[in-house]
This record gives structure tokens, sequence and C-alpha cells, in this order.
């Protein structure tokens, strides 16, 4: 925000309080003008003092029936929004209207004899209170004027004297002593506080200004926190290191308001800076060339932890590049260090086409930002650290198995040519020694098979691009198909209930992974129950969701085998028993998928009951159900 | 009647021992050869009737290269006359990796895929069908 409009704002505060005391000025009159009315009508019944009744109840009367009308001009100037220069004006007015009744009160109660000349210090302090000290100064001479040509008036009989009776035991108004000393004392009373006031007031408006300008300043602020702090939201939503720092530069130009910012970031020699993040800066700007310390005394200075504020490029040493900023329309620069746990990350700067942008606020403050992006960018490179440890190693789990997959099928085929009595006749008991050997190169071959899957899964995040919508029914119904003989054979009964609607369920996924998930599944929960048992399997749409449920009646899985059950090679004891030869790889790989395809899995199961495994999907097109 | 011709295209000795066996004791004629040239060389010089071959043999395509070479539409083709001939492609290549393959009429002139290990019946039953066709 600029600080004219800042001033502005102060003023347009100011002056709605001024606003507010016209009202105030109004209210104060009603009393006033019944005030007046009533001393008027109760000095001779209650004091016996005689006062010229008729001229100072009409006074009084004026005094209210002009109120009356400021009061229905002020109802109509607020709903119309008037200026106040309007009610400044209007105030004049009042102050003048004011005066004259004052005036003709204190004439028709005893001029310089009546008690109400010490009114007039109210009307005094009002004006010094509510106009510039030259309009208040001249204010006070006026009623200085006015009291003084009374009292002269009346002393040389020029106006008649009209005195309250029986308040004086003899007249004072022609004793000279008397009408010079209220005069002097009058005069000076007035002037001092005139101009007492308005020192006070004046303090109290510049005061006023102040704390105007502070509440502004504190909205700023308040405004930035808000701003950073939701930037600091956007930024931590991610681990992701690119993302993080594309959110950065762009969250802290949009929170600084400046025209661009850019984070750079040392590189492993510590020798040079490497731009990884812009905002609001041109491809050639980008392009002026690398950025050496040995060259760029400004980054060293904020590699070494100081906050640089360059506040004209074109008047700077500091600069590597001073000629590609001027072109660039940069003026001014400001720069923080990022620093992270053990050492400097590299430097986070904002750019301004302003010259002498940048404050010393602005400082704390992008410094406040640079130290919450430090530790969200020193997560983000930790997190892709183990990203790419993880992936490294799958890369070699990958290798390593698939070298080894190529000999053990052979091996296996050849043993198969044997037991199947293409290569002569064998022995009984070669031929049970040799069925044991190709069973456990079977075990040997899945074990292999899974773990590339594994491998495979987690060698790079699923994109997006990869996965295309899939008919979830279809497959779930192909993998039914494939168990429908087993199942038979093992005496159960196999069930697939699906929704009844026009049109396909779409998800998005990779079709062969989606089938590994439901063939690993249905196929657990066909080995796992035993003969004369129920494997059903319920395709539904629940909450917004494609949701797979594979439920079966039997051997369950121990509480004590639930945590683990996920985890790579994993068995539960009761799994080990019923059957030696799985790998503890099928439920990971099926987690590993589901997950990727954005999806959720969960289990439940009774030991010696039954177990039920859910899987849902989020659906990118559901059908028209019936 | 002559028995059908097979073709196996393998660089791996035992495997193609594997798909011999069973083969020879059906009763089809095989010949064999272990690289990409080779087998280029045998299907002029034996003629099958089927050729099996192997997906990866010196680079990851070298075995779809001898199936495009094969199954050409070119009429100038100096393998025109096989490219009716049926090829069955073993592939070792598991279904996860960033190549997945389908037979598929533009894409690849292959008639049928068998994941290895291959179960001699499989390979017996996939044969049969193919010859037959």
């Amino acid at each position: 925000m600029s600080s004219d409009t800042a001033s502005r704002r102060t003023e347009s505060l100011v002056e709605a309080e001024w606003i507010d005391s016209f009202g105030w000025l109004i209210r104060l009159r009603w009393v006033a003008g019944v005030g007046v009315l009533l001393i008027t009508l109760t000095v001779k019944p209650v004091f016996n003092i005689q006062v010229p009744l008729q001229p100072l109840l009409i006074t009084g009367a004026a005094l209210l029936i002009y109120n009356l009308c400021f009061f229905l001009v002020e109802r109509q100037l607020k709903r119309n929004l008037a200026s106040p220069e309007t009610y400044l004006r209007l105030g004049l007015w009042q102050v003048a209207l004011d005066w004259l009744a004052m005036t003709l009160l204190i004439h028709f109660s005893g001029g310089i004899e009546s008690p109400a000349i010490f009114f007039f210090i109210f009307h005094i302090v009002i004006a010094s209170i509510f106009y510039p000290p030259r309009i208040a100064f001249y204010f006070s001479v006026l009623a200085v004027v006015l009291l003084s040509s009374i009292a002269l008036l009346e002393y040389f009989s020029i106006l008649p004297h009209q005195p309250a009776v029986g308040f004086l035991r003899e007249p004072l108004y022609q004793n000279p002593f008397y009408v010079a000393g209220i005069l002097l004392f009058f005069i000076s009373t007035a002037l001092i506080v005139a101009y007492l006031v308005i020192r006070i007031s004046d303090r109290l408006r510049r005061r006023e200004h102040e704390v105007v300008q502070l509440t502004e300043n504190l909205q700023r602020a308040s405004a930035r926190l808000q701003a950073l702090n939701e930037g600091a939201r956007t930024v931590n939503s991610t681990l992701e290191l690119s993302q993080v720092l594309n959110r950065l530069v762009k969250s802290t130009a949009e929170v600084m308001g400046v025209r661009a910012c850019s984070i750079r970031l040392l590189d492993k020699e510590r020798k040079r800076l490497e731009t990884v993040a812009t905002f609001g800066l041109s491809q050639a700007y980008l392009e002026k060339g690398p950025i050496d310390l040995e060259s760029n005394p400004l980054a060293r200075e904020v590699l070494d932890g100081k906050i640089v504020n360059v506040p004209d490029v074109r008047q700077t040493t500091l600069l590597q590049y001073p000629d590609w900023a001027v072109q660039e329309g940069i003026s001014s620069m400001l720069s923080a260090p990022l620093v992270g746990k053990n050492k400097t990350l590299g430097i986070l700067r904002l750019y301004s086409e302003e010259k002498d942008h940048f404050t010393a606020d602005d400082e704390t403050f992008l410094a406040a930002i640079a130290a919450q992006g430090s530790v969200a960018i020193e997560n983000a490179m930790a997190y892709q650290a183990i990203e790419d440890l993880d992936a490294n190693k799958s890369t070699f789990v990958r290798m390593v198995t698939h070298e080894l997959r190529s000999p053990v099928s052979v091996t296996r085929s050849l043993l198969r040519t044997i037991t199947a009595g293409y290569a002569g006749d064998v022995s009984p008991q070669q031929r049970d020694i040799l069925e044991r050997a190709s069973r456990r190169t079977d075990y040997l071959q899945k074990l292999i098979d899974d773990l590339l899957d594994l491998a495979a899964g987690k060698m790079k995040e699923t994109q997006q691009g990869d996965l295309e919508p899939v008919v979830l029914e279809e497959v779930v119904q192909r993998v039914v198909n494939r168990f429908t003989v087993p199942a038979q054979e093992k005496q159960l009964s196999l069930e697939y209930r699906k929704p009844t609607g026009e049109g396909n369920l779409l998800v998005l996924a990779i079709p062969e992974d989606l089938d590994r998930v439901f063939n690993n599944l249905v196929s657990n929960a066909v080995k796992y129950t035993l003969p004369h048992g129920s494997v059903t399997i319920t395709l539904s749409i629940y909450q917004g969701e494609a949701r797979v449920s594979v439920e079966d009646t039997g051997i369950g899985i121990p509480e004590g085998a639930m945590q683990h059950l996920f985890e790579e090679f994993y068995r539960a004891p009761n799994a080990k028993e019923l059957d030696r030869e799985g790998t503890g790889l099928g439920l990971t790989i099926v987690k590993d998928i589901v997950t990727r395809f954005g999806g959720q899995i969960s289990v439940r199961s009774e030991p010696g009951q039954g177990t039920c495994f859910t899987v849902t999907f989020p659906i990118i097109k559901a059908p028209r159900m019936k | 009647m002559n028995p059908k011709r097979i073709l196996i295209v393998d660089d791996d000795p035992d495997q193609r021992l594997t798909l011999r066996l069973p083969l020879v004791n059906a009763g089809y004629a095989i010949s064999e050869a272990t690289s990409l040239e080779e087998g280029l060389n045998a299907v002029q010089k034996d003629k099958p009737d089927l050729i099996i071959l192997d997906v990866m043999m010196d680079t990851m395509t070298s075995g779809f290269q001898f199936a495009l070479t094969i199954h050409s539409n070119d009429p100038k083709s100096a393998y025109k006359e096989f490219h009716k001939t049926p090829i069955v492609m073993l592939t070792s290549i598991h279904s996860k990796t960033p190549m997945r393959f389908r037979p598929d009429e533009d894409y690849l002139p292959v008639e049928e895929f068998l994941e290895k290990p291959v179960e001699p019946e499989v390979l017996l039953e996939t044969v049969r069908k193919h010859l037959a066709g």
C-alpha cells in the first residue's frame, strides 16, 4: 500500500470522528437551550431576581429552534453521506449562531455584571477543540471583542443596560475598576484557555493520527502474517522439492507485493549459485549466466547470513550482472539467506521495479519468510534424498531379480521337460526328487516375480499420464472367472455381486496392476478358506468412491498379525501353517498398487471366522444406477 | 506327409533345449538359430511353418525387428513368402516394465506371446493352434 492512500485513510478516520462530534454538539445544545429557558423562568420565583423575561425566553427558544434546524440538516447530511467539508462549513454557522446567542444572553442578564460570562469560556474551549489553531484563535478574539463591546457600550450608555434586578446590591457596569478588572481577567482567561486547549487538542490530534497510522501498520502486518501463514501452508502442503520452491517464490512475491522473486541454491562444491525457482522474471534474465561466488560480492554477503538491501541497482558495485537487472526493469533488490540446520542453502531474493522500495520492515519480514522457507526446502530435500535412495534400492533389486529370473525360469523348464517325460524314462524316486526340485524353483520363480513387481512399483512414482480409465467391473469379473475352477475344486462357493446400472464404473489405473490387486486378494481368499466355505466379491459405490470387498469365511488373521500384514515378507503364522510357499509379498504389492492409484485398502478379520479386504478407488465416471 | 517345420530363435541353449524336447516328441521337425542374423538365414533355408522367437536376444528390440522383417507387407520384401508364417514370441519381460506389450496388428506383427517359463503343455497347445490355422 502506498503512503499516499494510507494518509488519506488516516484523515478520513479523523474526519469521521469530527462528524461524530457534530452530533454531540447538537445534543449539548438541547441541554443549553432548555437550561436557558428553565433558569430564566426560575430566577424570579426562586431567587427573587428579576431579569428581562421576554428577550431571554426568545433567545432560549431561538437557540432550540436553530438547533432543531441543525438536527434535521445533520440527519439529511448523514443520509447523503455528505463530505466532511460540508460539516465543517455547517460547524462555522453553529459557532456563529451560538456566539450570537451567548452575547444576547450576557447582554440581557446584566452585561458585564452577568455571571453567564463564564459560559463564554465553554464556547472558546469547544471552538478550540474542533477548529484548527488559527480559526480557534480568531474565535477567542471575537469573544473578547463581543464581551468588551457589550461592556463598553453599556458603560458609555450607548446600549441600554439590562440589569438582573436583585442580583447585585448596586450596579457595577459603570464602575471603571470593575469593568476594567473583569475585562482584563476575562480577556487573559479566554486567550490562555484558547492557547492551552489548542495546544492540547493539537497534540491529541497528532496522537490520533499516530494511532490511525499505527492501526494501518498493524493491519498491514496482520495481512502479511496471514499471507505468510497461507504461503507457508501452501509451501508445506507438498514434499516435492520443485513444487516447494515454486510455491515459495510465488507466494513470497505476492505477499511482499513485488514484481519478482527467485531462489538460488548453492551447488555441491559451494562455489556457484544455481537458480532453481523464479517468479516474475523473464527467460532472458535467467539466462544471464552462472553466479560465481567469487565475482558476486552480494551473494557472498548474503550467504554470510546478512540481509542485503540494494536500493538502486544502478548505484551498486555488489552485483555481478547489474546491466541485466536494469534491462529487466529491476531497480531494487532485497536478498535474504536461506539457512538450513547445518549449513547455508542459498538465497531468497525479491525484485522491485521501484527504487528504494524495500523498508526495514520488509527486511524483517523477508527474513521470517526465508527462515520458514528454509525448513520447507530442507524437508523436501531430505524427502527427495530418501526417495532417491528408495528408487536406487529398487533399481538394484530389480536388476538383480531380473538377472535371477532367466536362469531360474530355464531351470524350471528343464526340470519340467524331464518330469513331463520328454527326455526319456525316469525312475519313480528320480521323478519324486525332480518334482521336489521343481516345486522349489516354482517358489523361487514366484518370489522373484513378486520382488520385481514391488521394485518396479517403487522405482518411480506413477505419473498421472501412465494411468488410463479402466472399467473396474470387467477387471474384477476377469479375476473372478479365473478362480471359478480352483474354487470349485476346493468346494468353495465363489460369488460376485455388483450393482445393476447402465454404463461403466471407470477408475484411473493400469489394467495389469489392477488385475494383480484383485488376483492377489481373491487368490488369498481361496487359498485360506477351508472346503465348503465361501468367497464373496462385492463391487459397490460408497461415499462417492468405488469399493471392492473380498470377503471369505477362511481361517482369519490373528490379532497380533494385523499390524504387520502389509509388511514385506511378513506371513501370519496360521497362513504359514496352511501354505508353506507364500512369499509374503502379495499384500505389500497390493497396498503399493492401490496407493499409487489414489485408493485405500483396509482389512477386518475374525480369527477362525473369516476376513474381509476392502479397497476403494476414486471414481472418474460412475454408471447411472437403476 | 512331411512333418511341420518349426524354427526356434533363441540365444540361450538351455532354453532352446526345453522348447525342442516336447516339440520333437510331438513329431515336429525343429531347426534352431542363436541370433537374429542366423534366424533370418534359417528362415530362407529351412522355410519353417512356424517360428518361436525370443523377445530379448542381443538388444531389447532385436526380436521385434526380426518379427517386423519376416512379417513385412512390402511386396519387394525378401521374406514375402513368410509374411503369414505364424510367430510365437517368448517374453521374459515382466509385465511391469515400461514397455507393456499386447499383440497388435499395427504395432507388433506376432501371433502369440508366451511368458517364460513356458509349460510344455502350453507350448504344444499354442503351436498346434497356430499350425492348424
